[in-house]
């Protein structure tokens, strides 16, 4: 190496190094939050985001979970929307489980709820391309495809002002996603595995959107609202740990609120 | 007369279509640079989501997102505005307030990101702030991935 090259590789290093220096020194290491406690809008974390951290727990049967049953229309948007976002978490537990043909069903069945909201239009090419890339076994494409579905029938319905529809579709996601966790879990119980239902922000969150919608008066999100209610305590726990028997309780709830979603006249 | 109405023409609509283009841009703009920032992730196994967070900003001013991290995950936000001349900048702190970021976050201009392997799950704030701008109000979008 050259003297100048050598001189020239010390100095980008040097000066890398004081960038991320100054970068680091910055930055407060401590902020009041309090101003920020108002933020109403909590992210909606995919479900394959909990399963992710699962997975890295331990190995997790998925197949065990894997449900394609084509289940029940209903003619009430909002059970739809509910039943929509449940739909699509099965898709990811699918993808989780490399089950080509239930993702390829519930690719279909992703497909016909579209239609019945009013949304297909917007995910047709993404259920198309669930299928290649299930056929392919491209999981990863899969999983693309199931986060734009869910991206653009929650978009289709905001542009046409159906926003409350596009959150019953998180939280059927929520919801489905939750009920799988806490069965994982309660079948070999950690604590590390307990604290990934440590989510009270998310559970408000969810709880201030159900009071805001009176127009749903259905039974299914009447049951919610009062389940929530029952689960917060459980999971609100600060930095206690979130007992072996809160996960079984809240397993059962949501298993119980899931049954209502996805079968219920 | 002709001669001095063609250039007036010329200018008008040029300014017509500068305030057009300005008009324009949108949070959408700046979705495409946080994404183009999010890119070279993408190869290390990030899965980056399809939603996005944005609005406007003037210069100086913060905005907070609060977002569920999960413990085990490994998380990247990038944010991006699609005005080259500002510079922007994105931190996580966690529910107590405490910076919860690797110090290998970094801030390129109109671009930032922010890198966090979350010690607890929990909410976390996503502090965005755009520090400098030209522009009375700056277009921000935050994208996120995870592994």
């Amino acid at each position: 190496m050259s003297l100048f090259a050598k001189c020239l590789k010390f100095t980008t290093v040097a000066l890398a190094t004081a960038t991320i220096c100054a970068f680091g020194a910055s930055v407060p290491q401590h902020i009041d939050i309090k101003p920020y406690q108002k933020v109403e809008n909590v992210v909606v974390p995919l479900p394959n985001e909990v399963f992710g951290a699962l997975n890295k727990l331990g190995s997790v049967n998925w197949h065990e979970y894997v449900r394609t049953n084509k289940g029940p229309n209903f003619p009430d948007r909002s059970r739809i929307a509910l039943l929509l976002g449940t739909v699509i978490a099965d898709g990811f537990i699918a993808v989780q489980a490399e089950d080509a043909p239930a993702v390829k069903d519930i690719g279909q069945r992703v497909q016909t709820l579209a239609r019945a909201i009013g949304v297909e239009r917007s995910i047709t090419q993404h259920a198309k391309a669930i299928t290649e890339a299930a056929d392919k076994r491209k999981w990863e494409s899969v999983r693309q495809e199931l986060d734009r579905t869910q991206n653009s029938v929650q978009q289709a319905m905001n542009e046409v002002h159906d926003e409350k529809l596009s959150q019953l579709v998180s939280l059927g996601g929520w919801l489905r996603g939750t009920e799988v966790l806490t069965a994982v879990v309660a079948k070999r119980y950690s604590q590390e595995g307990a604290e990934l239902l440590h989510q009270p922000d998310l559970l408000a969150y969810f709880q201030t959107r159900l009071k805001g919608m009176p127009e749903f008066n259905v039974p299914i999100i009447r049951e919610i609202n009062e389940a929530l209610v029952q689960v917060r305590p459980m999971i609100d726990v600060g930095s206690a740990r979130i007992s072996a028997e809160s996960v079984k309780k809240i397993n059962e709830i949501t298993t119980r609120l899931d049954y209502g979603i996805v079968t219920r006249e | 007369m002709g001669s001095r109405i063609f250039p007036r023409t010329i200018w008008f609509l040029a300014a017509l279509l500068a305030l057009r283009v300005s008009g324009i841009a949108s949070v959408d703009d700046a979705q495409s640079f946080a994404l183009q920032a999010a890119e070279p992730y993408i190869k290390e196994g990030f899965q980056v989501r399809e939603d996005y967070w944005g609005g406007d900003l003037a210069a100086g001013e913060k905005k907070a997102v609060r977002q569920q991290l999960f413990k085990g995950n490994e998380y990247w936000f990038w944010l991006g505005t699609e005005v080259e001349r500002a510079k922007v900048s994105v931190h996580v702190y966690d529910s107590e307030g405490k910076l919860a970021e690797q110090p290998d976050g970094w801030e390129k201009g109109h671009f930032a990101a922010a890198h966090v392997i979350p010690k607890a799950t929990g909410s976390y704030f996503i502090i965005v702030a755009i520090e400098e701008s030209p522009e009375e109000r700056t277009h921000w979008a935050l994208v996120y991935g995870f592994r």
